[in-house]
């Protein structure tokens, strides 16, 4: 039974939490509280269509190739993590009318940009962790991908 | 363009208050998964990702707690794959999350529970169990040495003793 081989995790995590072993450090406190303003009400959330095979976003300057689909859109996403910084790179299909704009976000900050005429886009020196891609469109839903957890 | 749609009430406060509820739980799930303090708190983070992501899609308050604590888990299992350098099959993320039935259980009332059920084992296991749940970080060798258990024999020595626990704590559910 798959409960089978989650009890002994919970049974492990109880005993720690009621011998107040190892409290959630402030800082993870505080970023929980944070996560509340990331939400984007009404948005497509797109789930990862296709990983490139074989590639891994451990290996220092090989990128991690994940492809989003959602609502008639296509949003390829490659991250390369490069002296502990991550570098985003991708390009959204078909390619986009006037008015839209990328946004790639991490839970501490969001970086804007417009993609070129073939859709393409990139935002560098990011921090290693959580990463999404918003694609607002004028007048229509954004499509954001699900957060992606990339670090070296 | 799509109406708003969160969870009836779900603002800033009545997030914070989530928050209050488990995160503390969430925490001990991640590390009870094996992760270290750095990988636990990026799985911690993102099971509140998941929920921002997911907000418009959980329709059931109550096992919101249950969710929670499970996605943690399973991002936390993910995290794990990740340092021994598997690359995850499961980048394949679930779509729809079921709550562990089991995860009910991360709570200090149960705990504490366990904790007297646990103080009744025989040895090895009482010490055993003991030392690693008080020591989150504690290695293989030093606990060894502390107890003058093989290095070998620590793993399954711990999984043979959780399962006496789990076995007393049944009977009594």
């Amino acid at each position: 039974m798959t409960d089978d081989d989650h009890l002994p995790t919970y049974l492990l995590a109880a005993l720690r939490i009621a011998a107040g072993a190892d409290p959630v450090p402030g800082r993870v406190s505080a970023s929980a509280r944070a996560a509340f303003a990331l939400r984007l009400p009404g948005a497509v959330v797109a789930s990862p269509a296709e990983v490139g095979p074989g590639v891994g976003a451990r290996s220092e300057g090989r990128p991690a190739m994940h492809r989003f689909d959602a609502d008639g859109l296509t949003l390829d996403v490659e991250v390369t993590v490069a002296d502990g910084r991550l570098d985003v790179a991708g390009q959204v299909s078909p390619a986009p009318g006037p008015g839209t704009r990328i946004e790639v976000r991490t839970p501490g900050a969001g970086s804007s940009r417009v993609p070129s005429e073939t859709g393409h886009f990139a935002v560098t020196g990011l921090p290693p962790g959580w990463v999404s891609v918003v694609c607002h469109r004028p007048g229509r839903a954004p499509v954001a991908t699900r957060w992606l957890h990339v670090r070296d | 363009m799509p109406s708003e749609k969160t969870l009836p009430g779900l603002d800033q406060a009545a997030w914070e208050e989530l928050v209050t509820r488990f995160d503390g739980r969430m925490w001990a799930v991640a590390r009870a998964c094996g992760l270290g303090p750095a990988d636990a708190a990026d799985a911690v983070q993102g099971a509140w990702l998941r929920m921002v992501e997911s907000l418009d899609g959980i329709r059931d308050p109550e096992r919101i707690g249950a969710w929670l604590i499970t996605t943690t888990r399973h991002e936390a299992v993910r995290l794990a794959r990740r340092s021994r350098g598997e690359r995850p099959a499961a980048d394949a993320l679930p779509e729809v999350l079921v709550p562990d039935p089991a995860a009910s259980v991360v709570d200090a009332e149960f705990g504490r529970r366990l904790w007297l059920r646990l103080d009744g084992l025989a040895e090895p296991c009482r010490s055993l169990l003991r030392l690693y749940a008080l020591n989150p970080d504690a290695k293989y060798a030093q606990i060894s040495m502390r107890l003058g258990l093989p290095m070998g024999s620590i793993g399954p020595t711990r999984s043979r003793c959780m399962s006496r626990l789990r076995a007393l704590i049944e009977e009594e559910r």
